[in-house]
């Protein structure tokens, strides 16, 4: 379970969003939806420990993730949470294998790579170089690269955003068969996709946008 | 993490290679020019530390040393053969050896001595000569004008090609000497009997050429007993004239070379020498270029040290995009920074290897030419500064990526 207290982040000390309480419940997926700048993505990097909030707790599983070190939160990023980003945060002159591999040096066990990327259905791009995938494939692999550590939390920030909607729709199908068990978090601005998950929260409600400090 | 490194070092190859190069270059150069200055400077001590003294007639003592021993330049001129026999009857001597050069074969000099210069040369072929006209070859001539044993050959007067030829009296390969890659790989030696005979011959060719013509038909099948004793004395009468360019001499003690030093360096119409010191000289003149070679490796070293590092920085900011993924999807900054000094470790222990392998490379290619002075330049001879200049190199190509790590750690590239 995740827990979002008080929590308010400042931007350069010149704007800041105020976020209300919000829970996140394991087993279920959520939609975040909302106008740019709404602190959407912000929420889903402080989950993730990648920024930290200026005042507010964030608990996951009883743990306050504000309190940890930096080291504790990539510790804790690495082994917890699979983080799909929305431009795919991929090398795309390595191959889908090695981009995957990447996480052996946290020593983490990557070993049901192939059995992730055929449920995806892109294990024969496995040796491709990323560069020569498509946008949908790409996708695909960040999904993978998130998905074979077998996290308790599934992050995705916009993972339709640089989709058609057929394309969109499959992944987000996807998304939710292998994020079965786990807390997944989207942030999606296209709401035809909301059948999908089990809530919807509107994060222009939860944090009704930017303030100036 | 190696096969990580490897990775993404296999995706910047363009940029590698020219690190790589910029780092053996350098690094070639600075090991290739201490290497070879120490061998010629131990080459040359070695070869000069052997005879204690080379007494010829005056002039330069660096020509003396040089012609004597690396067979370079022309001799100084000559000296009577009586200064040899008076020293070989003095007991403070050890080793007397008569010098002469002045005739070619093709342009490779005949030096006219003893079997006792050749001693500690080892002969492939054949035998040590025991006769006037007899001859014994370094390697690269038998090689080069194809010459085996029984091969005569006609010398010619001078020490270049096309001087007057020496006709009637050519010379026998009796022996072959192994190659040495020294100065001797290129020289004819011959008894200094041989050159004598030969510049007597020839100086009475010049002036009995139609005398002796006639006399021979006439008196072809004539020669008595008489004549060959008359000849015989002819002989003795021209050794007692005879002359050489310089006398090597190994005296018994540090106290019998002082003594003959001294008793030969009065007479003004010698030069007496001691090899070791004046190749000491030549040495210092060399040592300046060896400097200067020094200065540019050091200023290559330090061009390197920035070149080297505005690569890496470079690399390193093309990086960045990179470092911030890794660290996005939690990889630790330490397993990051310990990619890249992997990687940059790699590449400067490769570099280095490298720049080792290029400088022996040279080393054998310059072989050739430092061997013309008589040098043997010895690839597998590693000096310790060679290996304090690879660890410098080596630790020039990791420290910019140590720096630009450790600095990157502080600020954390997940702000990147």
């Amino acid at each position: 379970m995740i827990k979002i207290n008080n929590v308010s982040k400042h931007f350069a000390n010149e704007t800041a969003i105020d976020y209300a309480d919000l829970t996140f419940e394991k087993g279920k997926s959520y939609m975040l939806l909302g106008a740019s700048g709404c602190g959407k993505s912000t929420l889903l990097n402080m989950i993730a420990g990648i920024l930290s909030p200026e005042c507010g707790t964030i608990e996951i599983a009883g743990e306050d993730m504000t309190k940890k070190s930096q080291k504790e939160k990539d510790r804790f990023r690495i082994q917890k949470i699979g983080y799909i980003f929305q431009d795919f945060k991929l090398i795309p002159e390595m191959t889908v294998m090695d981009n995957i591999a990447i996480l052996r040096l946290e020593k983490v066990d990557i070993s049901e790579t192939d059995k992730v990327l055929d449920s995806l259905g892109i294990l024969d791009k496995k040796n491709k170089k990323v560069k020569h995938l498509s946008g949908g494939e790409k996708q695909r692999v960040a999904i993978a690269r998130a998905i074979v550590k077998k996290p308790e939390i599934i992050l995705a920030d916009e993972p339709t955003g640089n989709l058609n909607f057929a394309i969109g729709e499959a992944v987000i199908k996807q998304l939710i068969e292998v994020s079965e068990g786990k807390t997944l978090i989207a942030v999606t601005h296209d709401e035809r996709l909301g059948k999908y998950f089990d809530h919807i929260i509107d994060m222009n409600q939860v944090t009704g946008g930017r303030r100036d400090v | 993490m190696f096969k990580f490194a490897f990775k993404n070092m296999a995706i910047k190859k363009a940029k590698i290679i020219l690190i790589v190069i910029s780092i053996v270059i350098s690094a070639c150069v600075g090991i290739l020019a201490y290497n070879i200055s120490e061998q010629v400077d131990s080459g040359f001590k070695t070869t000069a530390a052997y005879y204690d003294m080379i007494i010829g007639p005056s002039g330069s003592s660096t020509q003396l040393a040089m012609n004597t021993m690396f067979f370079t330049d022309k001799p100084l001129g000559t000296i009577s053969y009586e200064y040899v026999e008076k020293l070989q009857k003095d007991t403070r001597v050890n080793k007397v050896v008569p010098f002469t050069m002045g005739d070619s074969y093709n342009g490779a000099k005949i030096v006219g001595t003893t079997a006792d210069f050749l001693e500690g040369k080892e002969i492939d072929e054949g035998e040590m000569y025991s006769e006037k006209f007899q001859c014994v070859i370094g390697s690269a001539v038998a090689e080069k004008y194809g010459l085996s044993l029984g091969s005569t050959l006609v010398t010619s007067h001078g020490l270049t090609e096309g001087g007057h030829a020496h006709e009637g009296n050519p010379l026998t390969v009796v022996g072959i000497l192994s190659e040495t890659k020294t100065a001797y790989d290129n020289v004819i030696f011959t008894p200094c009997e041989t050159v004598w005979a030969t510049h007597e011959h020839s100086d009475d060719e010049s002036e009995e050429a139609h005398a002796d013509e006639q006399k021979e038909t006439t008196d072809e099948h004539s020669h008595t007993s008489e004549d060959a004793h008359a000849h015989e004395e002819t002989e003795d009468a021209r050794e007692e004239h005879a002359e050489v360019c310089a006398i090597l001499v190994k005296s018994k003690s540090f106290n019998a070379y002082s003594q003959l030093s001294a008793e030969y360096g009065e007479n003004s119409k010698l030069l007496v020498i001691n090899p070791s010191e004046v190749l000491r000289e030549v040495l210092e003149n060399v040592d300046m270029s060896t400097q200067i070679v020094y200065i540019l490796c050091i200023i290559i070293l330090i061009m390197n040290i920035f070149i080297i590092s505005v690569i890496t920085l470079l690399n390193m900011y093309d990086s960045k995009k990179e470092i911030a993924l890794m660290r996005l999807i939690g990889i630790g900054m330490n397993k990051i920074n310990l990619v890249y000094i992997i990687q940059n470790g790699i590449i400067g222990f490769i570099s280095t290897i490298l720049a080792f392998i290029c400088s022996r490379l040279c080393l054998m290619l310059m072989g050739g030419y430092v061997a013309s002075m008589g040098i043997v330049l010895d690839t597998a001879k590693i000096y310790p500064l060679e290996i304090a200049i690879m660890a410098v190199v080596f630790v020039i190509s990791v420290l910019p990526t140590v720096v630009c790590t450790l600095n990157m750690s502080k600020r954390d590239g997940i702000n990147e």
